[in-house]
């Protein structure tokens, strides 16, 4: 409602400084609605409960409030922003890009990619670990703030793949940090990404009676 | 462009790490800065965090397994990688590649540089600061032409499609029609790009007269490619060594003058125009025809030799160096990688610029880190 | 056509003398008091030089007026197993548009070379890779650390291209490093 009046108003403001071409329009801004709590017809009225036998007192408080356990509702807004880290490796971190990209668009699931591992909640291990890195790679799910998930996307992150007979590549990034999700595919298509994520929520609703993980 | 504080301060340098893992490095490239305020006094670049022995596990498959692991050296830019490897492969072999088969590689060579080099002009823009935007933009150029090169291949990145010989199976029926479809969205994408960029001030601002490396430099360090042809050295392969068939086909080798970040971003971009040109000029070339040769072995033995291929990749100069020693494996395989000797300029463009510049003359250098420690 | 004849024409048609034939002669004549075997590869035409010679004679081929070898490709090398190994240089001419692959054999008990450095700066890091690849050491080296293997563990004996460097055996099982029990968890 405030848009709107905002528009006529600076429509007609608009006419008045030209207005000889255009045509005449109402000028009149709509009148301003009274606010609610002003309204003499919606003074508060605070009426006792009278309670009913056979029923939950919380329901007769609160018509319409669900009751669910609290790990549920935990659960249910954890797996619905999930914040995996930016961190690509080798080549299937294109692919997770490409899956971030308007094409794929992750973001319709709440998945959002955040840049740093202070604030995320899964870390996906794209692309091949070699020896050198995995101690960066440590560090980094270290960081990362319980509770946390780590998705293995690709061959070479979940036992080497192509380039586990070479003895600077590490055979797996499990041998380092708990994996939860393995995605197969050398890279993986956007699709397997994706429903890695739908395996990870559903996972998390699985495990919410437990709150998390310790480190 | 060399920045000196105006007043002489007691001012002591920070040591800055950036990397491993880092949003603007392209991958895992490590970097440590040296800063004096602003100002880069020294960078010490550390790579070999995906050092992964391509060269050595290719010693120890089969030629027509070692393209598979081309791909991975080169994730994008695919066929020009395997390219050079089957290119390598057949001159040893002396295998005689029908006609069809060459103008499709062409093709498909000029349709991942394209793909390449929308990926860096999406990527480069983030560097820049321009967050999203461009690099939206970037990836839907690029999956334009990965979901053609699907329906050829049958993957979105690594295709393995080349063969010594020829290539692994027919295009589709409506390539044609595909591919002109393709060039029509890419040639709409650089008009997007180009309004979007190139004209805009802030983005001068940002790149002009940033990273400049000198002709001469550039040579000695070995550059290739893109970044060495912004400063002003007009070597590219495709036509000082021609293969395939780019002696045949009319193009212009792109240079610029500067040699700063400007000129190597404005150089990819005016060659994604020479490239829908080149793809043009083969589609009209192209016949039907075989796509491998009648006779071809099914295990490949390849006499005694060595030999070096190049190739004009999208970083650069992307080279095979092949020796064998009889059987069915390479003795030796060496991948010359451009992003390797490209990366070497890093240090030298960088010091002396703003700290925030180190990130763009990075982007600008457009290294994929797999081809680096191969 | 074929690729072969694609690029014999190629090369004939950029520049008339590039191949074998014609280069050698030019060669031979910069590198004066070097001792130069010629051999003729598939594309570039190869020259052996012993390693005493090797960046007198890169030096030469720098600076002649007629070659101009200003570009290194590449620079990389080749264990050869029991006959050593060679270091093979690939240089290009930017001016003259001239390829020539230059070789150098290393006797496996004696793995020390000249940097290259000193001639084009696009050697540091392609010798810091082949250094601790194959383990060759190039002497007067401006940075001699590793490239591509870690810096902060020592593993200066490692060189994995060499063919004497074993495969990784493939672990099959997984979990250990976690602390994770297999046979405890079978006998639950």
């Amino acid at each position: 409602m405030a848009i709107s009046s905002d528009l006529e108003t600076s429509t007609a403001t608009t006419e008045t400084a030209a207005p000889a071409v255009a045509p005449a329009t109402p000028e009149a801004p709509p009148a301003m609605p009274t606010p609610p709590g002003e309204h003499p017809n919606e003074a508060p009225v605070l009426a006792p409960i009278v309670p009913q036998p056979g029923k939950a007192l919380y329901r007769q408080a609160l018509p319409g409030v669900m009751q669910v356990p609290l790990d549920l509702v935990l659960a249910a807004s954890r797996k619905s922003s999930l914040w995996p880290m930016t961190f690509g490796l080798a080549c299937c971190a294109i692919e997770m890009i490409g899956t971030y990209m308007s094409h794929y668009d992750l973001d319709r699931f709440g998945i959002v990619p955040w840049p740093s591992p202070r604030q995320s909640d899964v870390m996906i291990v794209a692309g091949t670990v070699t020896k050198k890195m995995a101690p960066a790679v440590k560090l980094l799910y270290e960081q990362m703030p319980n509770p946390k998930w780590v998705i293995s996307m690709g061959a070479c992150a979940t036992n080497g793949g192509p380039y586990t007979r070479y003895d600077r590549v590490l055979q797996g990034v499990d041998k380092i940090i708990p994996v939860d999700v393995y995605v197969p595919g050398c890279p993986p298509r956007p699709e397997a990404l994706i429903d890695s994520f739908l395996a990870l929520q559903d996972m998390i609703m699985e495990e919410r009676s437990s709150l998390g993980r310790g480190a | 462009m060399v920045v000196e504080p105006a007043v002489e301060f007691e001012t002591q340098d920070l040591l800055i790490n950036v990397g491993p893992q880092h949003p603007s490095t392209h991958g895992v490239f490590r970097m440590v800065l040296e800063i004096d305020g602003e100002v880069v006094r020294d960078l010490v670049p550390y790579i070999g965090y995906l050092h992964r022995g391509a060269e050595k596990l290719c010693e120890n498959n089969d030629f027509r397994q070692g393209i598979g692991y081309m791909d991975r050296t080169e994730y994008l830019a695919a066929h020009n990688a395997e390219l050079s490897y089957v290119m390598a492969v057949e001159k040893l072999a002396d295998i005689e590649v029908p006609e069809r088969a060459q103008w499709i590689r062409m093709i498909l060579c000029e349709l991942n540089r394209i793909s390449s080099h929308f990926m860096f002009l999406g990527a480069f823009g983030v560097d820049v600061g321009v967050f999203g935007t461009p690099f939206i933009y970037a990836w839907r150029e690029r999956e334009t032409i990965i979901d053609l090169f699907e329906e050829i291949s049958g993957d979105r990145m690594m295709y393995a499609y080349f063969r010594a010989g020829g290539l692994a199976w027919e295009v589709p029926a409506n390539f044609r029609e595909r591919v002109g479809e393709v060039l029509k969205s890419a040639r709409q994408g650089v008009k997007d790009f180009d309004g979007l960029l190139t004209e805009n001030e802030i983005f001068l601002a940002r790149t002009k007269n940033v990273g400049i490396i000198s002709a001469e430099d550039a040579i000695e360090i070995g550059m290739s490619g893109p970044s060495l042809r912004a400063s002003g050295v007009p070597l590219d392969l495709r036509k000082t060594e021609p293969y395939l068939y780019y002696d045949q086909i009319d193009f212009e080798v792109i240079t610029a003058e500067g040699g700063d970040v400007f000129d190597r971003y404005w150089v990819r971009m005016q060659e994604i125009l020479q490239s829908i040109s080149i793809v043009e000029q083969c589609l009209e070339r192209l016949e039907d025809g075989p796509i491998m040769p009648e006779k071809m072995p099914r295990m490949l033995r390849l006499p005694e030799g060595e030999v070096y291929i190049r190739t004009e990749a999208p970083r650069g100069e992307y080279g095979i160096y092949m020796v064998s020693k009889g059987g069915n494996k390479p003795y030796r395989l060496k991948v010359r990688s451009a992003c390797l000797s490209n990366l070497q300029a890093l240090k030298q463009m960088s010091v002396g610029q703003y700290v925030a510049d180190a990130i763009i003359i990075l982007g600008s250098i457009d290294i994929v880190l797999s081809e680096v420690d191969r | 056509m074929t690729t072969e004849d694609g690029a014999t024409e190629a090369a004939e048609t950029a520049a008339p003398d590039t191949f074998a034939d014609t280069i050698w002669p030019d060669v031979n004549r910069t590198l004066t008091a070097v001792d130069v075997q010629p051999e003729r590869g598939v594309l570039d035409l190869i020259v052996h030089i012993p390693p005493a010679d090797i960046i007198r004679g890169l030096n030469m081929l720098k600076h002649d007026e007629a070659l101009q070898f200003n570009y290194l490709r590449s620079l990389t090398a080749v264990d050869n197993e029991a006959d050593g190994v060679d270091v093979v240089y690939h240089l290009y001419s930017v001016p003259k548009n001239l390829n020539l692959t230059v070789k150098t054999t290393l006797p496996n008990d004696q793995k020390v070379l000249d940097t290259a450095t000193t001639v084009w700066r696009a050697a540091d890091w392609l010798e810091r890779e082949t250094a601790e690849m194959f383990g060759v050491t190039f002497t007067n080296h401006p940075d001699p650390r590793p490239l591509l293997m870690p810096e902060d563990v020592d593993m200066s004996d490692t060189h994995p291209l060499l063919k004497s460097h074993p495969f990784a055996e493939i672990e099959l099982l997984q979990g250990e490093l976690l602390g994770h029990n297999r046979d405890a968890e079978v006998e639950d």
